[in-house]
């Protein structure tokens, strides 16, 4: 008992790999895709080829009499109840349909050939409707009206107003005109999507689901199924990646549902790439028309935005990106006058979804590739320029945002000195011939760190229990989707109870287990559940020192735990074993005690209400990088040589970890900037193959160089701040920026693909 | 002539039997017949690599290969490195460098690299780029599935 | 996706041509297309599959009488290993580098990229510029037949062939020409696995100052791999000089014919085979 117990290095800022990566590797872990139920069947989808139609006639009869089909749905087997974020979409459609993605029936079959052979059986005849795929066009009024409660084919409008156009436009000594076109892109996640349902025969579901927000996920889901969310279990096996794109419930799920309802067997459902391609939400297109000022001193002086949102057919998260636009159209530097309009206007199109970056990736592609424009306009250097405007700690924005610390002229001065930034962009600049053309560009931007209260709550729950062997088990809210919230909260736990890391098993897959979280989106996952883990390991640690106190008769204030002991602060020397301590806890009769605590964290900051005011994240991060490329003025290809991340992070927690999301997240931005284009031309999605829709892979990817902003975040576990949305964003207008340095050449409407370079540099003939 | 294809193979180091369908592909075989999950369905067209096995000595992609094919051949899948003692360097450095975000890639990267070290043992960092283009990854960024084949290639040098 | 009636798998050129002239039969050589195609339904299968990769005599490269003799199931890797083909026809190599990703160059065939006779189709393209032939077997009689046919003239449109129903693509032949140079050029927006948006392969040589035996051919710019013609004449016999080039480019035009599609506008396809034949006359030919 005597034993001296050394200080612990801290696990905080290490190289932590991931708890699943061992299953991973060795390929043992069962994916959605892979899972297997007894007796299950086949669930496919039949999806109509036409992208604005009547459907006069639906016959599933041959489809149903196939030997080894067990059930065929049309619309008229459901309760005909919309899903989606305006409730417009039913999972099967009858009567209408509106673009190309539309569910018209869904079989149910021993085998996935059986099920095809069904699919191709059903005979479907339509009368062509006049279809509208321009959101301008659609709103006119002789565009066709494609839902009746939506009049001119309105779908969500925002609208914000702070300060005075007027008098800011009056104060400028320059005023810039732009439109953007950021076009529509897609997620690719490597596991198509996939979903198995199965009743319990007392009318109680389970559904396997790639859902990120497991929680609200079921009080969206009951409705359209006419069952009660409480009888509804979610369970959330690994998945193949997710990005944004399973934070709706999207029809094949519920027709999942339906399936099994129908057949009393457990039904699984499977996307092909194609169909994964088409049907998958995708990001939301924007046409951003910016009209933006500043005086002759580099000081802004207004933005007057207007967005027109492609709705597509239905609607989904894609439609609400304007929560975020705002706040970086607001927010993203310093500007007094600022009025934000956007509408969203429904089409003949496949729909968007929410998607890593959210309304960001877009708004930041507009301000980012403005502020250099900007500084041209004036004749200030793209640094001098930024550093102008950017705001300093304890500003607060035309929006309400509470900049407590703001990092962004750090981020600014240490990126463009780390790349010797204005000696290099001149000397570009400078060069007005050759074949390879180098350009260097920055980008900066803000985004929510600790969360965004978009809802009545942006909390976590958390239960911790520890066993008579010391080992934990944290069981949260937060659901992992690939981006590795199991590996910091192991180390957040095992560092507050000075645990080995082994010693800590995470539970987040099942909501019949788990506590509640509102869902793994905006960079909120580290901040929140990580504090929530942070918190319940604290508790357990408060309930823990106390026994021992009382057997050891030490204050408690005089103890920690460190390597797995209860130990004299002060020298180190060990009170007792923790697991015996535990033991000891559990057997003690009457005065028995199991450690478990539960915990919910509720992040300090407003919810966004109708007027779209509030300090809505409990954090805020900024960052800049600088993208270097050169351009091949011959072919047009733009080679990106090397990106420096400068990022406010607050506190590294895992350093693996933070690396790795940023590396994801330059990959993603380079492809939106350069390679990615879901072409999508008169409804139809005209390249659903990765053949022909380009993911950046290993050859494209540049030499990267990090510099974290570690300021500690005072509100954040261990100080850290959320991290894994800003590196999807501000690449391509860094990227954007770096061309202009290169070949004098802007690009509004991404991706920069060679083709678009050629045409600029050579003057091609307009594009159809 | 049949309407069936009777196939004997070496799976792993094991021999096995086989009848199959004709147009089957290796894939679906490997993963419904075998239980072999880990090569996964991702695109179904031999562009994303995340179906990759060895078969003879070469990584390609078993979505597109026909079972029938295998007769007579020796195919080795990501399970077959799991034998239980020590990891595989490629295994072990994956876990080492963070290359394992979603996991989805991970096997078919393993097995292409598995290959592509057993051709090249020194690779500089162009041919380990090179040596993963068919191989698509969402999460990653490649950054850390690069330094896990140098750190892999280095393991396996050192024998 | 319709069923087979029949697999036969077949391990010498005898059986295979035996099998073709018993009735209609759906070649399995390096798979990287057939499974793609059926499944999507661009394709149908014959009543019989007939998998050819067990004839052993079809994988190989040869150099035999001043010529080089490639097996029609040589795998693209086998081409770019190979150091018979390193050293006396490195533009297949340097083919065969810019073919796909590792995995498909591992399994897709010399030969089913021919018979596959798709514009774009990479090997094609230095194949055309080389000047090789296809050779066919068929045993319509009870007796093995073989005929030659310039490749040039095999890729009849877009997906055919002059492939006859009962005939089998054996090995392609490749006429070496001392001293020739050459190079293969291909872009696409993906450094892997990218159907070209234009291909370009010439061939020849410098003697006395002058381009001397010049063949070019094109890829993904008309309906088949073509020979340009047109700049072959402008080059033929010239000075090997810039102007040379520059009047040579202004001819490619005449030579192609690219369409408007999903990858690449038909402008910028005949941007783009100007600038590949520009660099390969520049870079290759030292100009």
């Amino acid at each position: 008992m005597m034993d001296q117990i050394a200080e612990q290095e801290s696990l905080i800022g290490q190289r932590i790999p991931k708890p699943d990566a061992p299953a991973k590797v060795l390929g043992r872990t069962q994916y959605i895709n892979d899972m297997v139920l007894h007796r299950m069947l086949i669930g496919k989808i039949l999806r109509t080829d036409r992208v604005h139609a009547r459907i006069v006639r639906l016959d599933i009869s041959k489809a149903a009499a196939l030997p080894g089909v067990h059930a065929v749905i049309t619309g008229d087997d459901t309760p005909m109840i919309g899903i989606g974020v305006n409730k417009d979409n039913p999972p099967l459609k009858s009567g209408t349909v509106r673009c190309i993605r539309d569910e018209i029936a869904a079989v149910a079959a021993e085998t996935e050939a059986i099920a095809d052979q069904a699919l191709a059986l059903i005979e479907v005849e339509y009368e062509d409707l006049p279809a509208v795929f321009d959101p301008a066009e659609a709103l006119k009024e002789s565009a066709p009206q494609l839902h009746e409660d939506k009049p001119g084919n309105v779908g969500l409008s925002y609208n914000i107003s702070y300060g005075d156009i007027a008098a800011g436009e009056a104060e400028s000594d320059v005023v810039l005109d732009e439109t953007y076109d950021l076009h529509y892109v897609t997620h690719c996640c490597m596991g198509p999507g996939c979903t198995l349902a199965e009743f319990d025969g007392a009318g109680k579901l389970t559904i396997y689901s790639q859902t990120q927000y497991p929680y609200n996920f079921k009080m969206d889901l009951a409705p359209t199924l006419g069952i009660h969310p409480g009888d509804i279990r979610v369970i959330q096996p690994p998945v193949g990646g997710a990005f944004g794109s399973k934070l709706d419930v999207y029809p094949f799920e519920p027709i999942c549902a339906f399936l099994a309802q129908k057949t009393r067997r457990p039904v699984k459902l499977v996307f092909s790439r194609e169909e994964e391609f088409i049907a998958s939400p995708t990001r939301q297109p924007v046409r951003a028309h910016i009209r933006a000022g500043a005086k002759k001193d580099g000081t802004l002086t207004f933005r007057d935005v207007n967005c027109l949102l492609n709705n597509g057919g239905y609607t989904s998260w894609g439609a609400t990106v304007p929560y975020v636009m705002m706040r970086t159209f607001s927010g993203h530097f310093r500007v007094p006058n600022v009025e934000f309009k956007s509408t969203a206007v429904y089409t003949n199109n496949p729909f968007a979804g929410s998607f890593r970056g959210y309304g960001n990736v877009q708004a930041t592609y507009v301000t980012a590739t403005l502020m250099d424009k900007m500084a041209e306009a004036v004749g200030m250097d793209p640094i001098a320029f930024r550093l102008k405007n950017a705001q300093a700690p304890g500003e607060v924005t035309p929006q309400g945002s509470l900049l407590k610390d703001c990092a962004l002229a750090e981020c600014i001065t240490i990126a463009a000195e780390k790349t010797d930034f204005l000696k290099t962009h001149a000397a570009n600049a400078a060069v007005q011939d050759g074949r390879y053309r180098r350009g260097i560009g920055i980008a900066t931007s803000i985004h929510n760190a600790g969360g965004a209260k978009i809802h009545k709550s942006d909390g976590c729950g958390t239960i911790l229990t520890m066993d008579d062997y010391a080992r934990v088990t944290l069981i949260t809210g937060a659901s992992e989707i690939g981006q590795g919230i199991d590996a910091v909260i192991t180390q957040i736990v095992a560092e507050e109870l000075g645990l080995p890391l082994a010693s800590i098993t995470i539970v987040n897959d099942d909501s019949a287990i788990g506590p509640w979280d509102v869902g793994v989106h905006a960079s909120r996952t580290t901040f929140i559940a990580g504090n929530g883990a942070r918190r319940a390991a604290i508790k357990a640690k408060a309930q823990i020192l106390a026994a021992a106190s009382k057997e050891a008769n030490v204050p408690a204030e005089e103890l920690e735990l460190r390597g797995g002991h209860v130990v004299q602060s002060d020298n180190g020397v060990s009170i007792v074993r923790l697991d015996r301590l535990l033991r000891a806890m559990h057997f003690a009769g009457e005065d028995a005690e199991l450690v478990m605590v539960t915990d919910y964290y509720e992040p300090p900051s407003e919810p966004e209400g109708d007027n779209h005011y509030g300090d809505m994240s409990a954090a805020y991060a900024h960052a800049a990088y600088v993208a270097e490329v050169e351009v091949d003025t011959m072919t047009g290809h733009v080679r990106v040589q090397k990106m420096t991340v400068v990022q406010d992070v607050g506190r590294v927690v895992n350093a693996l970890g933070i690396e790795g999301q940023i590396e994801g997240g330059i990959a993603m931005s380079i492809g939106y900037g350069l390679t990615e284009d879901l072409r999508i031309e008169d409804g139809i999605v005209k390249n659903p193959s990765f053949r022909d829709y380009k993911v950046a892979t290993a050859p494209e990817m540049p030499e990267i160089a990090y510099h974290f902003i570690e300021n500690d975040e005072p509100e954040g576990p261990f100080g850290a701040k959320g991290i894994a949305e800003l590196p999807a964003i501000v690449p391509a207008p860094a990227i954007a920026n770096a061309v202009y340095n290169a070949i004098g050449v802007r690009f509004d409407n991404p991706p920069i693909t060679p083709e678009k370079v050629v045409r600029a540099l050579h003057g091609g003939p307009p594009e159809k | 002539m049949s309407s069936k294809s009777d196939i004997s193979f070496t799976l792993n180091g094991q021999a096995r039997s086989l009848v199959v369908a004709p147009a089957a592909s290796a894939l679906n075989v490997l993963r419904h017949e075998f239980d072999l999950t880990a090569a996964k369905l991702a695109c179904g067209e031999g562009e994303c690599g995340a179906c990759t096995i060895i078969v003879d000595g070469a990584s390609v992609c078993a979505c597109i290969l026909y079972a029938a094919d295998l007769d007579g051949r020796d195919v080795e899948t990501v399970e077959g490195l799991d034998a239980g003692e020590a990891l595989d360097p490629v295994q072990a450095a994956f876990i080492e460098t963070g290359a394992v975000q979603c996991g989805y890639c991970t096997p078919g990267m393993v097995m292409q690299i598995k290959h592509l070290l057993a051709e090249n043992p020194d690779p500089d960092e162009a041919a380990i780029r090179r040596g993963l283009e068919g191989n698509i990854c969402r999460c990653t960024g490649y950054s850390k599935i690069i330094d896990a084949v140098k750190s892999a290639a280095q393991t396996l040098r050192a024998g | 996706m319709n069923e087979i009636a029949n697999y036969i798998a077949v391990d010498t050129i005898e059986a295979a041509a035996e099998t073709l002239a018993a009735g209609p039969v759906t070649v399995l050589a390096g798979g990287t297309d057939l499974m793609l195609q059926t499944e999507a339904g661009a394709r149908t299968y014959a009543a019989t599959l007939m998998n050819i990769r067990r004839v052993a005599e079809l994988r190989g490269v040869r150099l035999e009488e001043g010529a080089l003799t490639i097996g029609a199931l040589t795998t693209v890797t086998d081409l770019l290993n190979d150091a018979t083909i390193q050293a006396h026809c490195p533009i297949l190599a340097e083919t065969a580098d810019q073919f796909g990703s590792p995995q498909i160059r591992n399994m897709a065939s010399i030969g089913g990229n021919i018979c596959n006779a798709s514009p774009a189709g990479d090997l094609l393209v230095p194949l055309i510029a080389l000047g090789a032939e296809v050779e066919l077997v068929s045993k319509p009689d009870g007796r093995l037949h073989s005929r030659r046919a310039p490749l040039e003239e095999f890729v009849t449109g877009p997906g055919t062939s002059a492939l006859g129903d009962a005939e089998m693509l054996t090995f392609i032949h490749i006429p070496l020409a001392d001293g020739a140079a050459g190079a293969f050029r291909k872009f696409g927006p993906r450094p892997a696995l990218e159907i070209a948006m234009a291909a370009v392969a010439v061939t020849g040589r410098i003697e006395a100052g002058k381009f001397t035996n010049m063949r070019v051919a094109f890829g993904a710019v008309a309906p088949t791999p073509v020979r340009g013609k047109n700049v072959e004449a402008a080059l033929e016999g010239k000075p090997a000089t810039e102007e040379t080039i520059a009047a040579a480019l202004d001819c490619v035009d005449a030579d192609i014919s690219p369409i408007d599609d999903v990858r690449a506008s038909a402008w910028y396809r005949r941007h783009l085979t100007r600038v590949l034949t520009q660099e390969i006359l520049a870079d290759v030919f030292q100009v």
